[in-house]
């Protein structure tokens, strides 16, 4: 019983999806009720955006399309045809070399148990790359879609503000 | 501060398992997908007590792509697995799935698997049931809660009541007098990572990733549930996504999943939705607590009574620890402590982070401040005026305490000295209310058995076995610290396996004693590895050559560690997944940590939100085994503080039972914008009389007192006591009001 055509259960309707994931072409037939979150992480084993809530309340999903952030639990698989997903496995270099935010949040400490880590990080960039990060406060408030249980805002805050004084 | 000085560099001290965490490159158990994963949901109950009359699952079966609906209906071959607290493996004794009961609102009642996430979630949402509904209770208000005294219930030593001279006596004669009760609402612990698990079989061998404290619960816990040898179960959980006491046990849902791995011949993945996990596992229990303080016309506390009731389930006791702690603060001569269970119709509650030390400081602490106020006292100088260095519960001295230390180091770094007494009397630039609380905390040390396994290679590389789970709170850290300062090796020479049953016991990890159980053992292989080596039994090893110079091409060595006062039969009941509650029992002295914390509020005078721009805190917890992890433990700890005491809430209608905001949106916890300044500072002095390495625990002390500092602040600011958590806008608006 392969789950492929409509029925009369109501159920899939299924469309193709191309897109790019960190700089990978992906061709794909989703079905239109999953979530870029859930395609990402069950169908094509990218891992790093970790599922905390799939309501857009925690963050731990957020990824960028075409260079923005979005929580990837509230983003239809379907619409993101034609875009650039980038996830956290993304950020550093092609030999590995950590992203100045990467090294940043390790240096920082910005992290405990590490589930929200991939999500704080691609905030994080986001939060550098919209002008957000000009003091702490602002960084606090930009941030702040994105929780951390074990409570390692203020590293957090510390390795993007560590960051954009680099960038300066 | 190392027991064992070095002529080596330094090591690096910041995580070890960071940059795994920055790249997306951990793994925790749900980021599995083998071949041939099959998908599982859960459909759960809808009322708050009753049976299900009627269960149809025939729609969700039909859904294209459903594997198979698992439900009552089916005779599932499940022996319950017993409650963590009574003897058994699990999060409760209950295990759903087995008969039409419904205990409590949210319990499941139907195991769904599909080919697909999309086409489980589907189906589980069309699993139609009709129940015949019964009363139920869901408040310590509610009628039909059913109170038991502790110690008549549960006639175990560490369990009793507390009687230290007559506190009533000495209570009523007193110059001086506090009676105010407090109150303590039910919280969630919510992880960022969902509980959840990836299971298979391999051959006669079944094969469980969840992310938890406690792997070798859930490997005997799903022998007793199947009826296996625990030997054909393996428990993989090298990362955990935040545990808080959550994750301490087996959940209900994963003997299901290996009854449905097993069926289908396929491994099978649950997460559990952030809206069910409010009701799928523990919590922590509301509680409420009556404090009686006396004091003499010089401010010296003569008595005090603490008397403490939490909710539990119907089906299980979960124990209260509160007294243990509030009889300890302060050196109180006469002490009374009363605790009663009180039972209605929820799922069993149990761990969270300070689970019983968190509430009991609100209480106890917010006290000590209306004591303090009543003798007109500075807060701080009261609270020192009745320091102790000796327990006055056994009489014995404390193996160390340097309570007085950190109220002292903690208010010069905070500016104490420029406060004023009286409340609502200091505003900021902007008209806020500026408020200045201060309380204080301890957590009782705790060593379990532990177990450590050591393989040195002829590359210079140190492999460690070893019993401990990492749950963010940076075990892996501390045992690279340690291993590396004593043989003079780099912390990334040392490779850490930790919460896999396949390498060695996993006792719980929790309440603490992680860092101290595990550094123990790990210390002592460390002293028999140096043995096989032939080398001193200090001073930096050229690993690499030592190894070879034995002519083998690679040394190992084991250790198996006991806390003082425990026996072998501990360490057995350790090895059968068995929470050690036995000891340890320590000769002449007992142990805890200790810290103070110091809180400034702002409360805006118009809509009087709270704020918390700065927290100064100072902790004793021994050695500092890994400063960098151990200030993010703290600063976690005052995170969790903040959030308990002006946030975290579970909603109950008395109607409906069950918890209403089961959300992260409608129960919020603590954003980067709540938390202002943390300065964190640690005593840092060995405990050499409790444990070799120096260390006592970290993790929960964090939190212990945040609260009362919170609320001690708010009152400062406003002059209005709080005396219910959490402190809302909404109780301060109708504080000032009034």
């Amino acid at each position: 019983m392969a789950a492929t055509a409509s029925t009369a259960a109501g159920s899939a309707h299924e469309l193709d999806l191309a897109c790019t994931v960190n700089g990978e072409p992906v061709r794909l037939r989703v079905d239109t009720r999953e979530s870029l979150l859930d395609v990402l992480r069950e169908r094509l084993g990218v891992t790093g955006p970790k599922k905390g809530c799939d309501h857009g309340q925690c963050g731990a999903c957020t990824v960028h399309l075409d260079g923005r952030r979005v929580v990837s639990c509230l983003t239809p698989a379907v619409q993101v045809t034609g875009a650039d997903v980038t996830t956290v496995e993304g950020v550093a270099g092609p030999d590995g070399e950590l992203h100045p935010l990467q090294q940043a949040f390790i240096d920082h400490d910005a992290l405990q148990c590490g589930y929200c880590t991939p999500g704080q990080i691609m905030s994080g960039l986001a939060c550098l790359a919209e002008g957000h990060a000009g003091d702490d406060d602002e960084v606090r408030e930009y941030m702040s879609g994105n929780l951390c249980r074990c409570g390692a805002y203020a590293g957090i805050v510390a390795a993007v503000r560590a960051v954009a004084e680099q960038g300066r | 501060m190392s027991p064992e000085p070095q002529d080596t560099q330094p090591v690096d001290t910041r995580r070890v398992d960071a940059r795994e965490k920055v790249t997306g490159a951990a793994l925790y158990a749900t980021d599995l997908h083998p071949d041939q994963l099959a998908h599982a949901t859960l459909a759960t109950a809808t009322i708050g007590r009753g049976r299900i009359a009627e269960l149809d699952v025939s729609a969700a079966a039909a859904v294209p792509g459903v594997l198979l609906v698992l439900s009552h209906l089916d005779h599932l071959d499940l022996q319950s697995p017993g409650f963590v607290m009574g003897g058994g493996y699990g999060v409760q004794s209950l295990q759903p799935l087995l008969d039409d009961r419904i205990a409590y609102r949210g319990q499941a009642i139907a195991l769904v698997v599909a080919e697909t996430l999309t086409a489980a979630t589907e189906a589980a949402n069309l699993v139609r049931a009709r129940y015949e509904t019964e009363p139920f209770a869901a408040t310590l208000d509610s009628p039909g809660v059913e109170r038991l005294s502790q110690p008549a219930t549960i006639p175990l030593p560490f369990l009793a009541d507390l009687d230290v001279g007559d506190a009533e006596s000495a209570y009523a004669t007193a110059a001086l007098h506090v009676d105010a009760t407090y109150d303590q609402p039910a919280q969630h612990q919510n992880p960022m990572e969902l509980i959840g698990a990836t299971v298979s079989w391999r051959g006669d061998t079944l094969v469980v990733h969840e992310g938890t404290q406690n792997a070798g619960a859930i490997r005997h816990g799903l022998a007793q549930q199947l009826g296996i040898d625990a030997a054909n179960v393996e428990v993989i959980s090298p990362y955990t996504g935040g545990g808080f006491g959550q994750k301490n046990s087996l959940q209900i849902h994963i003997g299901p999943l290996a009854l449905a791995a097993r069926r289908l011949g396929r491994p099978v993945k649950l997460v559990v939705s952030r809206a069910q996990l409010f009701h799928h596992t523990s919590f922590r229990p509301a509680s409420r607590h009556r404090i009686r303080l006396g004091a003499d016309e010089h401010g010296r506390m003569v008595a005090a009574i603490h008397e403490v009731e939490h909710q539990t389930s119907r089906h299980d006791l979960f124990p209260l620890m509160y007294t243990e702690i509030t009889s300890r603060l302060y050196g109180i001569r006469d002490f009374r402590g009363r605790q009663t269970f009180a039972r209605m119709d929820t799922q069993s509650p149990g761990f969270m982070r300070a689970p019983f030390e968190h509430p009991a400081a609100f209480a106890f602490e917010s006290a000590v401040d209306e004591l303090a106020y009543a003798a007109h006292r500075d807060p701080l100088e009261f609270r020192l005026a009745n320091d102790t260095t000796v327990d006055p519960v056994s009489g014995e001295p404390f193996s160390s305490r340097h309570l007085a230390q950190c109220l002292r180091r903690g208010a010069k770094r905070f500016g104490w000295s420029a406060r004023q007494q009286r409340p609502a009397s200091m505003r900021a630039e902007d008209g806020s209310l500026v408020g200045w609380g201060v309380a204080v905390g301890a957590y009782p040390a705790s060593i379990v058995p532990s177990a450590a396994h050591l393989v040195a290679g002829a590359d210079g590389r140190i492999r460690v076995e070893v019993d401990g789970h990492e749950m963010g709170q940076g075990i892996r850290s501390t045992i690279a610290i340690l291993v590396a300062e004593n043989l003079g090796i780099g912390v990334h020479d040392v490779d850490i396996v930790v919460g896999d049953t396949r390498v060695a016991t996993q006792h719980l990890t929790a309440g603490s004693w992680g860092t101290a159980s595990t550094l123990g053992a790990v210390h002592a292989a460390l002293r028999a590895l140096r043995e096989q080596l032939g080398m001193d039994t200090r001073g930096p090893v050229d690993v690499a050559s030592a190894v070879r110079a034995t002519g083998r091409d690679q040394v190992e060595a084991r250790a198996e560690t006991l806390g003082p006062g425990q026996t072998e039969q501990d360490a057995e009941h350790a090895r059968k997944g068995l929470p050690t509650l036995s000891g340890p029992e320590f000769p002449g002295y007992s142990t805890f940590s200790w810290i103070a914390h110091f809180v400034e509020v702002r409360v805006e005078p118009t809509t009087c939100r709270i704020r918390v721009p700065r927290v100064v805190s100072v902790a004793d917890c021994g050695r500092v085994a890994s400063p960098v992890t151990a200030a993010s433990q703290v600063r976690g700890g005052i995170v969790w503080g903040i959030g308990a005491s002006l946030r975290e809430a579970g909603a109950v209608d008395p109607r409906y039972g069950g918890f209403l905001n089961n959300s992260l949106e409608e129960y919020p916890v603590p954003v980067n914008a709540d938390i202002g300044t943390l300065d964190v500072d640690f005593i840092g002095e060995p405990d050499l009389r409790f444990h070799p390495v120096g260390v006592k625990g970290l993790g929960e002390v964090s939190m212990v007192g945040v609260a009362a500092a919170v609320a001690n602040a708010v009152f400062h600011a406003t002059g209005v006591r709080h005396r219910r958590l959490p402190i809302r806008i909404e109780d301060v608006l109708a504080g000032t009001t009034a």
